[in-house]
């Protein structure tokens, strides 16, 4: 009896902490994505690039990434200016420039669009997602961690990641995006600046349909916290000046 | 308007935006082949007197709207030149805003729309958007001073529309207080709504928004109004009539109420679905006694003078504009699909009451800057339903948008 709790509170304790371990991998691996920073204003270029790489469509857009799963894009591109979408845990809003009425919108809805604002928006996984490791891999010559990774939120774009990281740094090199049904929806890798300090670009590969590719550069990235009105949908719709 | 002042507002909106902070603009090319209904008063009364009904014309022109923001100055203007040569600027806000802590004011000419449906919004009570449209453009915004309070989760607005207008415009455009109060509960937003104007007194409503899953909206609204505006026929009238026989009038203890859903999936695939009771429009015995005012007056046909005769007919027509909605009973169904920058879409507005249809489809393509429209609307239903009868039986459009 003696043997079988010891047993079982040694699973425990290694179960709780390979889940710690998982936890501090992500956390680090965030740090690549998003500096040190919880509140932050990030400025995105967005290109899409058909199968031959030639470039379709440009976006830019202003991304503020607040603490507690909360972030507003602003659309800043010509065809787009003046749309907004507001992300607040797992409450979604679309607004329109000639519209002064925020449309909630599903989950599903946020992934519509030239590009899926919750690819923009998101650059923390140790929030949003739980898992465990599976094991050492080969990422080209180098060694790296390989992750399985579960969403502990409904909402968020993708349910399952498979995620590859440095294994020394722990800096994201690769990932596969799952979407609910279990689809493999993207594939991500990701380009680092020359200081190997922070990710500088993600590139997105659609798997679903087209095969087309997606780039997200960050352009610049700076501390910013904003009014707690900015993040209400009905503030937003009077089309305030958010600089 | 004239080409050269044309020129002149043209150049002062564009001087005005370059000093904008802020700004953004479209240019659109649309054409519109709108073909006329063979049945129906209008087509009747042009069976009489060939060309004495106006009929939809067809359309070939060019729009620029042009949007900015220079400190506490904002604008929203629109530019129009039809091929025929007919010219118009409109100004569609013009407002200045400011704020104090949480408050927020503004005054001047500004657009504030309100409710959650897409098809028929009842407590839209200052805007009075327009809704179903082929093209999306701006509209124009009320003269109105608001104040308004927000806080993270809750908005509180108290609207003074139309402050200089006097208590017997109709239509919106009477003097009102107009208030709303917001708060979002988690995935629930809730509106509360109530309005005053000068001639139709008081109306409250309430308007409920609901993520149910990850693919799944729900909305409704619903509103209760002592009296409303309406355009009433007057039933008294047999035979010609010397005057339309129609009247403003007013309907009281009127109530709207819509429900609808939202649903989208993984492929992309949206259906939108919503159904609503119109209060203020006219009732379906209201609609049987102009469907056998019609026949009455077609009757007549060959003993009666054709001028009087086919006036008499064209103010048949009135009937159509005399409330929010045609029908009391409303259905509305879209599906669309998102596909790589292109979104096909078709949709049904079905009236139970007398089967009448609006079905319309339409193709968009978004490229970076450009964006390329076209569709084609089609009315129609059995021959004594109200859609049926409309002027209009259908129309094609094409637009290409460029925006800057």
């Amino acid at each position: 009896m003696k043997t079988t709790i010891a047993s079982l509170t040694l699973a425990l304790l290694g179960a709780a902490a390979h889940a710690q371990d998982v936890s501090a991998l992500l956390k680090a691996a965030d740090r690549f994505r998003n500096g040190s920073d919880v509140n932050m204003q990030v400025e995105s270029l967005v290109t899409l690039h058909g199968i031959d790489g030639s470039q379709e469509k440009e976006r830019r857009y202003t991304v503020f990434v607040q603490a507690k799963h909360q972030s507003l894009v602003l659309m800043q591109s010509p065809a787009e200016k003046g749309q907004k979408v507001l992300m607040l845990g797992d409450d979604f809003w679309l607004l329109m420039p000639g519209s002064q009425r925020p449309m909630r919108i599903t989950p599903m809805q946020k992934l519509l669009g030239d590009a899926s604002t919750g690819d923009i928006a998101t650059l923390s996984w140790s929030e949003d997602y739980t898992g465990s490791v599976v094991g050492e891999e080969k990422c080209g010559d180098a060694p790296c961690l390989h992750l399985t990774l579960q969403a502990s939120r409904k909402s968020v774009s993708y349910q399952r990641i498979e995620l590859w990281l440095g294994k020394t740094r722990h800096e994201p090199i690769k990932a596969d995006l799952y979407v609910q049904s279990d689809k493999l929806a993207k594939q991500a890798r990701f380009v680092m600046d020359k200081g190997q300090t922070l990710v500088t670009e993600m590139v997105l590969q659609d798997q679903l349909s087209n095969r087309k590719e997606t780039r997200i550069r960050y352009v610049s990235r700076q501390p910013r916290t904003v009014p707690d009105n900015w993040l209400n949908p009905m503030f937003l719709a009077r089309n305030p000046s958010l600089d | 308007m004239m080409l050269k002042p044309m020129l002149v507002v043209v150049a002062g909106l564009l001087a005005a935006v370059a000093q904008a902070q802020d700004w953004s603009g479209q240019l659109r090319a649309r054409v519109e082949d709108k073909t006329a209904n063979s049945q129906g008063p209008v087509a009747a009364a042009n069976a009489l007197l060939p060309g004495f009904a106006a009929t939809p014309a067809d359309a070939s022109a060019l729009d620029v709207e042009l949007r900015g923001q220079w400190r506490w100055l904002n604008a929203a203007a629109a530019l129009h030149h039809e091929q025929a040569g007919r010219s118009s600027a409109v100004v569609n806000e013009l407002y200045t805003s400011g704020g104090l802590g949480n408050w927020q004011f503004s005054a001047g000419r500004k657009l504030v729309s309100w409710d959650v449906g897409y098809a028929f919004r009842p407590n839209d009570v200052v805007a009075q958007e327009e809704r179903r449209t082929l093209l999306s453009s701006q509209i124009q915004g009320r003269p109105l001073l608001s104040a308004e309070y927000f806080d993270a989760d809750t908005a509180w607005s108290l609207v003074w529309v139309n402050p200089t207008h006097r208590g017997h415009e109709r239509n919106g455009d009477e003097q009102a207080l107009a208030g709303r109060v917001y708060r979002r509960i988690g995935g629930l937003d809730a509106h509360g709504f109530a309005r005053w104007g000068e001639h139709t007194g008081a109306s409250v409503g309430t308007a409920l928004a609901w993520v149910a899953t990850e693919s799944l909206e729900l909305h409704g609204s619903v509103r209760y109004a002592r009296r409303a505006d309406a355009l009433l026929a007057d039933t008294s009238v047999t035979g010609l009539a010397r005057s339309a026989p129609w009247m403003d009038g007013m309907r009281s203890n009127i109530t709207q109420a819509l429900i609808g859903l939202s649903w989208t999936g993984e492929s992309r695939i949206s259906v939108m679905a919503e159904a609503w009771f119109d209060g203020n429009a006219a009732s379906a015995q209201e609609w049987r006694n102009w469907n056998a005012r019609g026949a009455q007056l077609s009757g007549l046909a060959g003993r009666a003078p054709a001028q009087a005769l086919a006036g008499n007919l064209a103010w048949q027509t009135r009937g159509f504009g005399g409330g929010s909605s045609l029908q009391r009973r409303n259905l509305f169904l879209r599906l669309s699909w998102d596909h790589e920058g292109w979104t096909p879409a078709l949709d049904c507005l079905y009236h139970p009451a007398d089967g009448g249809q609006v079905w319309t489809a339409s193709l968009g393509w978004q490229g970076d800057r450009l964006r390329l429209d076209a569709g084609v609307r089609r009315y129609g239903g059995p021959a004594h339903s109200v859609l049926a009868q409309l002027p209009q039986r259908g129309q094609a459009y094409a637009a290409a948008t460029w925006a800057f």
